[in-house]
Formats: structure tokens, C-alpha cells, sequence
């Protein structure tokens, strides 16, 4: 038998078509397991598989689709094994020896985490162990098919990769709006697919050949691989009981024909498809002239949801989520503080990044951990693309695996350890990588010797089956304050990448000024003198007004915003930035390339509220610069007793009293923290008082953390310092952080009847190994009667009483 | 299509007793609206079968549909004189969760919002499937009553394993169960509707029917 590899992409295949429907019309009943007929029905398996085989086609599935050890967990390896051998059995009967036997691999049937509680890595477990016996029964490839989740498809395709040597193929389920279910687009998918390397991706199920026209029309514009193309016979209808497609054999194949011609490798059918819809099919589609795949050369990154590419039209990398330099970040890392780094990541894609830059490299923590732990969190929240970013070698291969997309990877550079490093993992996961032009000698004085120590990355990218497409090159920019030919060096890099290489750079803009006052003025000017010269990508801080102008003109004058449409969505109706003359003067946005937010958004945007009636209204930004203003006339201290609290209690009362409402509380609890954050700037260096430690959790098996959320912001803002460990969170997370962390007063939350079992769980170990602690509870379903059951010490009804509950715990001393 | 939540809803959810939010709650309340419609994925699906009655060991009535046995005194009250029952599962998709995983983090007043605001929403589409489903029942000159789901007084909530399996919600809407039983995508809900030749009390849903109804705060005033 020919190796599949050789013949894919090479002369047309077919697949074989629908199962289930030919199962349920030899007597499968609603619910019972096809799979399950391995073992109790094997002739009608084998007789199944004749009939595609004797159709003609080249690739059948084994009976394998919903096997696994959620559904299966019995005798997953028996139905497995079985499986391939019967396909052998129909082989040998249908005397079609030539045909390769897929090892069929559909979804779990649950979501992966964050949406569900399937964990990636235990996904990539199940799918793995389906592979480990497939491959040893003799199946001659894996074809994974019908995903509608690109992180499930993921784990699949690693999983397949891990467990055998064979061909992996993958077909995804788009709907009509060519969106996978939990939201990826063709473009996004395709990314991640071939970043994966598998040996051919494309469409299966979900819709007929005529809805799947516009997808297809896609996949053969941006997939540089075979593609595959599974349809339905059309849309389905319930027919007493059963369920039939509207589509039959001839017109089909009629489709089948036309979707063939716009450059699909492989084709056959899905749910409702027969064997004589493939007869027909494979008989006319094989008439056709055959066109090999075209590489596309696209340079691309992904997320769950979006596909960036980088060129023609410029990209900008968002820089902060990176400790250098910045004392908050790094103690955030300390602290595990992940919200922080949340924020600063939103905070950049609402500034206008197309990709976040993501470094959490900290000698005293442990890295790889982080890193993996940052990543989830980020792409939970998130829809841009991440760079992970890291010297660490085990950072990068766990942030890589976690990553729900072709990630950017910052980076590899010259030097021979660190490309046998790095290049076997973008060979294995996929990625766009950032090239560094400097090697075991250092950093090249001149373009010529950059340009080289480029020339031999890209060698090595051949080398390790990497796309030159999938590099980035670093030109290295470094301060001019130190030398100041060293920006005429990078751009000449960069141009000579562009123009000899044909490649795509990449800087980190801002060391250009490392030195120099007024850094946002060098900065934003490099930045354009470096688009000029062919920058691809700028790695820098999208909350830097100057830059972000920089980059928006550029891209208006150089052609690359159609009607400057992108321009004047920024810039419309905004008024012209009033400057300041005298340099020093202008606030502290115009000395530091880091100064974050500020710009003309916020120029001239103060009301004249008090700070009490910001707080009370819930108004933050109000609230914020009335602190800033009362601060000039009065001590921090007296501005809180006698403003912030006063507001924040008049507030409190009013929603015990059933006058002020949730929104509102909130609202106000946020104007506070605000008001509070610019206080506390002032009062930087002096101890501030923390009148009691919390835990908060959701209990295991619950995944509503709004209630607790609520509760934290509450509890912050009345002086409490609060542990939030999260949502479905085991007992033992909780007591083990208790204890370690001599915790006194612990707040569990539960929304469903059937979890408060776990928060009783959670109160007895606690009381088991911390007797001193207290505990409170909440949540939709609790009530006095249940909190006395499971042994709490409190049931709090809302918020503020949980805030009581906590000061007089903390009262006691 | 555009789902327009019941603001009276939304205002209800967020724990309003018959007074109305100020000018800046009001505002946000819009913003999360559109927000939201931007961000949802609504699907559904739903399927009709037979309904017979047995009796279980303790001559205890049991309902049989779909190849599955359920005894629970409130399902069957709301069944009653049905001949097949419309089994649905509807959802706004994984984007309502993003965006109030999202708010949790950057301003959790807008996150109870969001929330209060995807739950109206999701109660909309139920009505718009469930409307959907009374129309195809009158065509077969059949009359819908309430829909109830699992959860709802003493029918359990284990009864979302069998519908998930039976309309195979993961493949056909993306929703799937979590080992506690709770739906993914959080904004979804599955129902049981009963179809009969005779019409009948259908009005009576909501508030009224829950076991919880003397405690809840969330209950309607009217």
C-alpha cells in the first residue's frame, strides 16, 4: 500500500459518506451507542463498509466517532480494536485492499475549560488512548472530524501526533455563518491547523454542499495543505420519527462537482450521504483535472476567535504584560495576583493591540507555571492573539501547549542552542517566530552581519520543516543615546530583510530612546521612520497616545487604511491635542514611554462633583479626579474619614434599607475604589491599614463567581484584604490555603442545590484542620436553614452582610 | 434577527422592587444590551415525541417519552392531557460568557448587569423557540401548555443528562454538561413542552409554579 502522504494532495481521494443514518436503517435505535455494534453487530459493520467500498471510495472510517472513556468506559480498547478489524474484514471482502482505513475521532461531548470543565489536558488523555488502539489494531490513519471547538480540535490533533507515526487529517463543523460553535472562523482554524502540521484539514457536517459553497470558497484561499470536504446530503427534516436529507445522490454529486473544481483534494459526504451519492460523486469528481495545493505564504497568527495577519498592513504587539521595570507588576507575580494582569491585558485591546506580548518571567516564581496559568486566564478573557514571550525553554513549551491558537513566539536567535530549542517546538505546536539577529558573538555592529546571522535563521527554519513565512525578524533596536548610529543600523536592517529576504521584521520600539527624556517623542518618530523602512510588527504600548498617532498616520499615508476610515474612527470628532511649549510641564505624559492612558481621550474631561456625591452617584472617573483636586487642600486620612466613608456608608445604608439597589452599590463601591487608588498614591510608603484577611471561593462543581465577585469589591473597599481562589474550587484548595496562609475568616459561595454538597464538604475539612476559622456563606439557593445545616457560622443574604459578619470577626481580635 | 430583552426584566433581575434604576444604571443597562447583541450566537434546538403513563413499584405515575421513564408528581400536572411532549434546548452561545467574565475583572457592577441583562435574553429567545413550537403544534391543530424544565419542583435536574443525549445538544448547539450538571454556555436553558388536543390552562407559568416562589427574591410582583 502507498503511503497516504505521497498520494494527498497528489490525485483526487474520496472519503466514504454517512453512518448513522445507514446504522439507524438496520435497526440502531435513538440513543443506543453505534459503536457499541462493533462487538454485538459486526456483520452490519462490515456490510457498511462494503458498501462505501465498493462505491469507490479511497479513505473509510473505522465505527469509532463517539468512543471514548467518557462514553465508553468499560471496554474502550475491546470496541476500538474491534472497530479496525472488521474495516480489515470489509477490506479484504470488498477486495479493496488499496484503501485506507481512518481511525475516526469525534468530539468529547464536553466543552473544555474555561466555557466547560473538561481540562485540556485530560482531553488530550482521551483522545490519546482512542489513538493508542487504533493505531496498534492496524488503522492507516486518524482523521479527527465534526469538531466545532478549534481547543478541542487541538488537544485531538496533539494527541494523535503523541500516540502514533500515521497521517492525521482533520474536518471542522462551520455553521452558515462559517463559524465553528464556540466561535472560530475559517481563517482562525486554518492558522491553528496547519501551525499543528497536520496533513490535511477541511469541512465536515453541519450543513449541505450548497451551504458549505461560501466556506470552501475560503479554505481554498488561505489553506496551503489538502482540503477536505465532507458535506451532509443538505439540511435534515424529521420524518416520522427519523430523520431524512433532502439531497439525493445526483444533485449531490452535481455540488460535489462544482466544489471540487475550486481547488478541494479530497471530498466525500456526512450525515444522510449513502453509497451511491459517493459512486456518483467519486465517478464524476475523478473526471475532473486535478490542481496541487499552492502555498499561500501567509503570515499569520491565531486566538480562539481571530486570525492576524502580519503584512501587508502593519501589526501592533502590546508590551506590558512584562514585569521589567515596573515594581506592581513584578509584585503581582509574587502575589499571584492574575487579575492584575488580566487588566493590563484588556486594557491594550481596548487601546488598539492586535497581539499581546506575554512575559511573566520572574527568577523567585516558578515560570513555567505562571506562564501556563497567565495564558489560560488571558485567552479566557481575551480575543487577541498572545507572543509568548520567555527565555525558559519549559515556559514556552507550556504556554505554547495551553495556547487555544497559533500563538506568536518571542523568540530564538542566532546562537546554536537556542534554535535546537525553540524550532522543534514551533515545528510541534505552530507559531509565528520572532528571530533575534544576534548570536554567539554578540549583537552585530551593522546591518550587513545582521542581515547574515537572519540569513541563517531562515536556513534553519528549512532545516527544521518551519515555513519562512512563520518568521519574524528582529532588527534590534537599542538606545541612540548610547550610539547614535544605532537606529541607522536597524532600519537598514529592516530594509534589507524586506527587500533581499523578503521577509517580515519586527522591534521593540521603545529602547530606541532608553536614556533620553521626552522618550515618547524619539519613540513615536522611529516609529514611523521604521514603518517606513518595512517594519512588520511594533512591539510596544498601545496606551501611548504619541505612538498610537505615529502608527494610525502612517498607516493612512502609506495606503494601507481604505478612505482612512480607520483614521477617522480614532481621530473624528475628537479636538486637536492642546500641547504645552515648555518641555516638562506637560503632566506626565510626555516624559516616559510608558505612560499608560493618558492622551487626548482624557484632556479636559473633569466635572466639578464633589468626591462625596462621585462616590454616591457611582461615578469613578468623577470620583477620581475630585480625590486628586480635595487632595490639594487636604490630608489623605481626613479626605477618607471624612469623605469616602461617610459616602460609601450613606450608600451601604440605603441598600439595607431596599432604597439603593445592587447596580448602584456596586457603581459606588467602584467610584470609591478609584477615589482610593489615587489616595493611596499619596500615601505611598506608609503602612496602610489591613483590618482582616478573607478567603473567598466558589465551591467545586459551581462556575457562577458573580455573587463572590461581588463580595470582594465590597469587602476591599471596607479594608479587607481578600484571597479570591476562584470558582469551582476543590475543599482542599481551601483548607490547604487556610491553614498555610492562617486564614480566620472564610466566604463560601454556592448558586445550585446540587453544590452545596461541596460547600458542606469544604466547612467540615476546614473545621478538621483550622477549628479556629469561621466561615460565611451565600448564593442564590442558600438560606438560614441550609447554612445551619452544613455547619456555618453565618449565612450572609448579601453583600454588606457578609461586610458586618467580616468586622465583627475581625472585632474580636 | 435581533434579540431585544424586556427591560422590566432585566430591572427585576437586578433585584428592583417596583421602583425604577436612576439615569446611570439606566445607561449601562443599554450599553450592556447592545454589548450583548453583539456578542450572542443563538441556536436551538427541539424535537416532538409520544407521551404514555405508567405506574412505577409504588403505583407512583410515570411518564415515558424520548425511551426515558420519569416520575415526578409536578411534570406530571403540567403534562396533563398530553398526548407527546416537545422536548427544546436553546442557547445565546459562549459570547454572553465572555464578555461577563470580562466585566468580572474590570468592573463588576457592569458584570451583574450583563448578567441580569443575558438572563432576559435568554428568557426571550426561550419565548421566541417556544412560540416557534406553538405555532407548529396549532398546524397540527394541537395546543402547547407551560414549559417547564428540569429543575423546576421535584422534577431532577439529572433529567439534563437524557435531553442533552437525545438531542444531542453538544453537536447541534454547543452546549454541554458539566460533571455538577450545569449547562455550558451558562446562558441556555432546556424545556419540556406538552402538547394536547385539548386547549387548556396555559397561561399559568412563571412565578407561580415554582417551589420557590415564597422565598425568592426575584419573584414578580404582579
Amino acid at each position: 500500500m502507498r503511503d497516504l502522504r505521497e498520494r494527498l494532495g497528489k490525485e483526487w481521494l474520496v472519503c466514504d459518506g454517512g453512518t448513522g443514518t445507514i446504522l439507524q436503517s438496520k435497526g440502531l435505535k435513538g440513543g443506543e451507542l453505534p459503536e457499541t455494534w462493533n462487538l454485538t453487530r459486526p456483520e452490519d459493520i462490515i456490510d457498511l463498509h462494503c458498501g462505501y467500498l465498493r462505491a469507490g471510495c479511497d479513505i473509510f472510517n473505522t465505527n469509532t466517532f463517539g468512543a471514548n472513556a467518557l462514553k465508553l468506559p468499560g471496554n474502550l480498547k475491546e470496541v476500538v480494536t474491534a472497530a479496525v478489524e472488521l474495516a480489515k474484514e470489509a477490506r479484504r471482502r470488498a477486495g479493496r485492499e488499496d484503501a485506507y482505513i481512518a481511525l475516526d475521532i469525534g468530539p468529547t461531548g464536553k466543552l473544555l475549560e474555561p466555557l466547560g470543565d473538561l481540562s485540556f489536558d485530560r482531553a488530550v488523555e482521551l483522545f490519546g488512548e482512542v489513538v493508542r488502539y487504533g493505531s496498534e489494531a492496524g488503522a492507516d490513519l486518524v482523521l479527527i472530524e465534526t469538531m466545532s471547538d478549534s481547543y478541542e480540535a487541538k488537544a485531538a490533533v496533539l494527541a494523535a501526533k503523541e500516540n502514533c507515526g500515521l497521517p492525521v487529517c482533520i474536518t471542522v463543523t462551520f455553521d452558515e455563518k462559517g463559524k465553528l460553535l464556540t466561535g472560530g472562523s475559517v481563517d482562525s482554524t486554518v492558522a491553528l491547523l496547519e501551525g499543528l502540521r497536520v496533513d490535511a484539514l477541511g469541512v465536515n457536517c453541519g450543513l449541505g454542499p450548497e451551504q458549505m459553497i461560501p466556506i470552501v470558497e475560503r479554505l481554498t484561499q488561505v489553506c496551503s495543505i489538502p482540503v477536505i470536504v465532507n458535506p451532509n446530503a443538505g439540511l435534515p427534516r424529521t420524518e416520522g420519527g427519523r430523520t431524512v436529507y433532502n439531497v439525493g445522490p445526483e444533485e449531490f454529486s452535481d455540488w460535489m462537482e462544482k466544489i471540487a473544481a475550486m481547488g478541494v483534494h479530497v471530498v466525500g459526504g456526512c450525515c444522510g450521504t449513502t453509497p451511491d451519492h459517493i459512486r456518483l460523486t467519486a465517478e464524476r469528481v475523478k473526471e475532473l483535472p486535478f490542481r496541487e495545493p499552492v502555498r499561500k505564504r501567509r503570515t499569520v497568527v491565531s486566538s480562539f476567535s481571530q486570525c492576524v495577519e502580519i503584512g501587508p498592513l502593519p501589526v501592533i504587539i502590546g508590551e506590558r504584560i512584562n514585569p521589567t521595570g515596573k515594581k506592581k507588576f513584578k509584585q503581582a507575580l509574587r502575589d499571584n495576583d492574575i487579575e492584575y494582569i488580566l487588566r493590563e491585558g484588556l486594557r491594550q485591546e481596548d487601546s488598539g493591540a492586535h497581539i499581546l506580548d506575554v512575559n511573566v518571567g520572574l527568577p523567585e516564581i516558578d515560570e513555567p507555571s505562571m506562564m501556563a496559568s497567565v495564558v489560560q486566564k488571558l485567552q479566557s478573557v481575551l480575543d487577541l492573539p498572545l507572543q509568548i514571550d520567555t527565555t525558559d525553554a519549559q515556559a514556552l513549551e507550556r504556554g505554547m501547549r495551553i495556547y487555544n491558537g497559533k500563538p506568536m513566539v518571542n523568540s530564538v536567535n542566532g546562537k546554536r542552542e537556542s534554535i535546537e530549542t525553540v524550532f522543534p517546538l514551533v515545528r510541534k505546536y505552530g507559531g509565528v517566530l520572532v528571530a533575534l539577529v544576534l548570536d554567539e558573538d554578540g549583537i552585530p555592529s551593522d546591518a550587513e552581519g545582521r542581515v547574515r546571522i537572519a540569513r541563517r535563521i531562515y536556513e534553519a527554519a528549512d532545516r527544521y520543516g518551519v515555513p519562512r513565512e512563520d518568521i519574524v525578524i528582529d532588527g534590534l533596536a537599542m538606545t541612540i543615546s548610547s550610539d547614535t548610529t544605532s537606529a541607522l543600523t536597524t532600519l537598514e536592517t529592516l530594509r534589507r530583510v524586506r527587500d533581499e529576504l523578503h521577509g517580515h521584521t519586527i522591534l521593540g520600539v521603545s529602547n530606541i530612546s532608553f536614556g533620553l527624556p521626552r522618550r515618547a517623542l524619539i519613540n513615536s518618530h522611529f516609529l514611523t521612520m521604521a514603518l517606513q523602512s518595512g517594519l512588520s510588527a511594533a512591539i510596544m504600548n498601545p496606551g501611548n497616545e504619541e505612538m498610537m498617532e505615529s502608527y494610525r498616520a502612517y498607516c493612512a499615508l502609506a495606503g494601507l487604511d481604505p478612505q482612512c476610515m480607520r483614521f477617522i474612527e480614532a481621530y473624528g470628532g475628537t479636538p486637536e491635542p492642546v500641547r504645552v511649549s515648555a518641555a516638562g510641564t506637560a503632566g506626565g505624559n510626555s516624559g516616559t514611554g510608558n505612560a499608560g492612558g493618558s492622551g487626548a481621550k482624557n484632556a479636559g474631561s473633569t466635572g466639578a462633583m464633589g468626591l462625596f456625591e462621585s462616590v454616591e452617584r457611582g461615578m469613578a472617573e468623577s470620583a477620581a479626579a475630585a480625590a486628586r483636586e480635595a487632595l490639594k487642600s487636604k490630608e489623605p486620612l481626613v479626605l477618607i474619614d471624612q469623605e469616602l466613608i461617610p459616602a460609601l456608608d450613606k450608600v451601604g445604608k440605603g441598600f439595607e434599607k431596599g432604597t439603593v439597589f445592587l447596580p448602584q452599590l456596586l457603581m459606588s463601591a467602584e467610584a470609591a475604589k478609584a477615589a482610593f487608588d489615587v489616595v493611596k498614591e499619596t500615601l505611598q510608603g506608609q503602612s496602610q491599614e489591613v483590618k482582616g484577611r478573607i478567603i473567598l471561593a466558589t465551591v467545586k462543581g459551581d462556575i457562577h463567581d458573580i455573587g463572590k465577585n461581588i463580595v470582594k469589591v465590597m469587602l476591599e473597599n471596607y479594608g479587607f484584604e481578600v484571597l479570591d481562589l476562584g470558582k469551582d474550587v476543590s475543599p482542599e484548595t481551601i483548607a490547604e490555603t487556610a491553614v498555610r496562609e492562617d486564614i480566620r475568616l472564610v466566604g463560601l459561595s454556592a448558586l445550585m442545590t446540587t453544590t452545596v454538597v461541596s460547600m458542606e464538604e469544604t466547612i467540615r475539612l476546614l473545621h478538621e484542620v483550622k477549628p479556629d476559622v469561621k466561615t460565611v456563606v451565600g448564593g442564590a439557593v442558600m438560606t438560614q436553614e441550609y447554612a445551619d445545616a452544613i455547619h456555618a457560622d453565618c449565612y450572609a443574604k448579601d453583600a454588606m452582610a457578609t461586610v458586618h459578619f467580616a468586622e465583627e470577626v475581625f472585632k474580636e481580635g | 434577527m435581533e434579540l431585544s430583552p424586556d427591560r422590566k426584566e432585566i430591572i427585576r433581575y437586578l433585584g428592583y422592587h417596583g421602583v425604577s434604576p436612576d439615569e446611570e444604571v439606566l445607561r449601562e443597562i443599554e450599553l450592556c444590551v447592545e454589548q450583548l447583541q453583539k456578542a450572542v450566537t443563538p441556536r436551538y434546538v427541539y424535537e416532538k415525541f409520544p407521551l404514555s403513563r405508567s405506574r412505577g413499584q409504588n403505583s407512583e405515575e410515570q411518564l415515558c417519552f424520548a425511551g426515558i421513564t420519569v416520575a415526578s408528581r409536578n411534570l406530571s400536572a403540567n403534562l396533563q392531557g398530553c398526548s407527546a411532549v416537545y422536548l427544546m434546548a436553546v442557547t445565546l452561545g459562549p459570547g454572553p460568557d465572555l464578555l461577563i467574565r470580562r466585566a468580572g475583572i474590570e468592573k463588576v457592577s457592569r458584570a451583574v448587569i450583563l448578567q441580569a441583562a443575558a438572563a432576559a435574553m435568554t428568557e426571550t429567545w426561550c419565548d421566541q423557540v417556544n412560540e416557534r413550537i406553538r405555532l407548529e403544534a396549532e398546524r397540527n391543530g394541537l395546543y402547547t401548555r407551560p414549559r417547564y424544565s428540569p429543575g423546576y419542583g421535584d422534577l431532577p435536574l439529572t433529567m439534563q443528562t437524557d435531553i442533552s443525549r437525545i438531542l444531542n445538544m453538544p453537536k447541534e448547539i454547543g452546549v454541554s454538561l458539566t460533571d455538577s450538571l450545569l449547562m455550558t454556555p451558562s446562558k441556555s436553558v432546556t424545556a419540556l413542552i406538552g402538547v394536547s388536543q385539548i386547549a387548556g390552562d396555559c397561561r399559568r407559568s412563571g412565578c407561580a409554579e415554582c417551589s420557590a416562589s415564597s422565598t425568592c427574591i426575584y419573584r414578580a410582583e404582579s
